[in-house]
């Protein structure tokens, strides 16, 4: 095991010894993080939605409504006009209260700007039902009784309903967006750029410069040579995610969920990467071609796998197809534990399948990774 | 007895249909520095990689101070050996590569710093020792090359060609290193095809030629193969086939003909007196001489009467 360390510290102290080092695992992963997090927009802008309530009505029974609309997750604006501009209006018709008194049906209207943010749409969507289930509760209750008195402070059914509202098990409460997509998507496809690259090149310079060979001079076996090199780029996966986490943490205040989770699923995200990068480092032999093959499949994975823009707005098909991307797993397991804040029970499949990604990509490496040209 | 430090005994190695050793057999005794000799493609470097582990698949026994080389991983803790190329880290100094490959004989960290510097003094790069590799010129890269195999202080030291692509002084600074290295007690085998080399620095010399040992000595044992005669080197304007049809061999019992190819002749005598004979048949036959030098015996002469061929083919 010491042997293993040896061998796989130098990797990663060879690879932080690199002039580029901190241009392609810091600058050049914030430019992508900046690009796509300003693209698909940030979460936290809209935590409140907002509520313009057109109140023509002529009666009391409007702004009884109003009031229970109102709400800490609720900017409302009520209002005479018809607005000039809006993201959401509900318009209470004039004859509302008179409506309501002759218990004859009633018709509201709920306009929303298409360009209006969906989760704070869904927010206004549920305060209105839940206000309209609540005043339809209490006029059920108060039956048959005078509607004038409705009013009056000592009736018992004012205000007497309250509503609940919670999302069916399994839901999705929210789709992910902003920074806290983008750092997770960036990270998965940077480790993945930069351990098949340093990792591939360093296993092909050293096997051409005999220094694998050399390493096998001393009493270091074989299986100590290849864990170790298999270490050293699993450290180089982790110094990476380290960098980048270190920097969400900092400039985009970063959410992992779940801390320990999150990390597991990078350690073993890493792992796979690694087994891979000495797979393409062996079969392949010239540095410009470990590079192109490294970009074209960091990058294939990170399309495909969600690391660019959430897989949950994907067609089905596109879905189905970016099960083959490691990325899609490792991005599919961050989704789950930071936006949907789900425990192991849930990530553990998804865990195996990289886990799975990595033995096959070990055995590869396996049979291909010679000591010598 | 004193025990033997190397034994190779049948040694057999092919690549296809290409016999690299066969029936290789050698000793070494403790302390002794051998020189191995021979053309490109002789089976060196096959040698060197089958007692470095690295290759398989091979007959014969190898046994170090009488324990099966590759029975016992921790054997290599005991050898050191240094490939022809500069197998290391160019990105790292001097320091830091002793450090890491002194690192995998599991020296204790503040011992493998004291023996790295004091390596780097013996092979002269204290100086540079913090600068990275990359920066260094060929010559110092092969000391460090040296050095590397020298750190965990080895019972046998094995080199494969360790002055190749290097100037004369960087040569002789390595040559330098290999006899002190074997004046303190470590066996050294190191390959090359420089006889001037083995000559000044190996107290025993083997010739191999074709995946075998042709002659093993020292330098006096083996010059005396070709015995007490007169090595004359002739070269001028002719072909090997006009050469030898003017001095058919044997062509006689006073000369004998080491070597012979276009423009070039090595040929001994037994008595100097027959040397104007020889001229006056090359004149007869029309060949021009450019040159002729008359030599003592040397290595060369002994390389090529073994192998029939010079260093150089």
């Amino acid at each position: 095991m010491k042997k293993i360390w040896h061998i796989g510290r130098l990797d990663l102290k060879l690879m932080v010894k690199d002039k580029a080092f901190f241009f392609w695992v810091l600058l050049f992963p914030l430019a992508f993080i900046l690009i796509f997090g300003n693209l698909f927009g940030s979460s936290r802008t809209d935590t409140r939605a907002s509520l313009t309530v057109l109140n023509q009505d002529r009666g009391k029974w409007g702004a009884y409504f109003i009031r229970k609309l109102e709400s800490p997750k609720i900017e409302l604006a009520v209002v005479n006009e018809p607005p000039a501009e809006y993201y959401r209006v509900l318009v209470i018709p004039p004859d509302f209260s008179t409506r309501i008194e002759r218990k004859a049906a009633q018709e509201i209207q709920f306009l929303k700007d298409s360009e209006a943010d969906l989760k704070a749409g869904a927010v206004a969507d549920t305060k209105i039902t839940q206000a309209i289930v609540k005043l339809l509760a209490e006029l059920v209750m108060y039956g048959n009784r005078d509607m004038k008195a409705f009013f009056d402070t000592r009736n018992p059914y004012r205000d007497l309903v309250s509503v609940h509202t919670r999302l069916p098990k399994d839901t999705i409460a929210k789709i992910p967006s902003g920074f806290d997509h983008t750092l997770p998507g960036i990270l998965v496809q940077f480790v993945m750029m930069m351990v098949l690259i340093y990792g591939g090149i360093s296993v092909m310079e050293d096997r051409k410069h005999r220094v694998l060979a050399r390493i096998l001079y001393s009493s270091a076996s074989f299986a100590e040579l290849f864990g170790g090199k298999l270490l050293g780029r699993l450290l180089m996966g982790l110094l990476q995610s380290a960098i980048l986490v270190a920097a969400g943490l900092l400039l985009f205040r970063l959410n992992l969920g779940n801390v320990w989770l999150s990390s597991l699923n990078i350690v073993v995200f890493a792992a796979a990467m690694a087994a891979l990068s000495i797979f393409v480092g062996s079969v392949l032999r010239k540095e410009e071609l470990i590079i192109g093959v490294s970009m074209l499949l960091a990058n294939m994975f990170a399309g495909l796998g969600g690391c660019w823009w959430p897989i949950e707005i994907v067609p089905p098909a596109f879905r189905a197809a970016a099960m083959v991307s490691p990325a899609y797993w490792a991005m599919d397991t961050f989704h789950k534990i930071i936006f949907f804040g789900k425990g192991f029970a849930a990530v553990w499949p998804n865990l195996l399948v990289l886990l799975g990604f990595g033995a096959v990509s070990t055995a590869l490496a396996l049979r291909f990774f010679k000591v010598e040209e | 007895m004193q025990q033997k430090i190397l034994e190779i005994k049948n040694l057999g190695k092919s690549y296809g249909e290409t016999t690299a050793l066969a029936n290789f057999s050698l000793d070494l005794a403790p302390g002794e520095v051998l020189g191995l000799l021979g053309p490109n493609g002789a089976g060196k470097t096959t040698l060197i990689s089958i007692l470095s582990g690295t290759l398989r698949d091979f007959s014969g026994s190898v046994a170090f101070r009488g324990q099966d080389l590759f029975a016992d991983r921790r054997l290599k803790n005991r050898i050191g050996i240094v490939p022809q190329e500069m197998a290391f880290y160019e990105d790292l100094s001097a320091l830091e590569n002793l450090l890491f490959w002194g690192g995998l004989y599991d020296i204790p960290e503040k011992e493998l710093k004291r023996r790295a510097l004091e390596l780097l003094a013996v092979v002269e790069l204290s100086t540079r020792a913090r600068e990275p590799v990359k920066k260094f010129s060929g010559g110092m890269k092969r000391r460090l090359n040296v050095a590397i195999g020298l750190v965990h202080r080895p019972e046998l030291l094995l080199l494969d060609e360790p002055t190749v692509g290097i100037d004369v002084q960087a040569k002789v600074s390595i040559l330098d290193i290999i006899r002190e290295v074997g004046r303190k007690g470590t066996s050294v085998v190191f390959t090359t095809h420089q006889l001037a080399e083995v000559e000044q620095t190996c107290s025993r010399i083997a010739i191999m030629d074709q995946g075998k040992i042709l002659a093993t000595g020292t330098l006096a044992e083996l010059i005396r193969i070709v015995g007490e005669k007169e090595i004359v080197e002739v070269s001028g304007e002719f072909s090997a086939t006009a050469f030898s049809e003017a001095i058919p061999a044997p062509s006689g019992a006073g000369i004998e003909i080491l070597s012979v190819s276009d423009d070039f002749a090595m040929l001994a005598f037994a008595d100097s007196q027959d040397i104007p004979a020889m001229m006056q048949r090359l004149f007869a036959h029309r060949l021009h001489v450019a040159d002729l030098k008359i030599k003592s015996p040397s290595l060369e002469a002994v390389f090529l009467k073994m192998t029939g061929r010079s260093l150089r083919d």
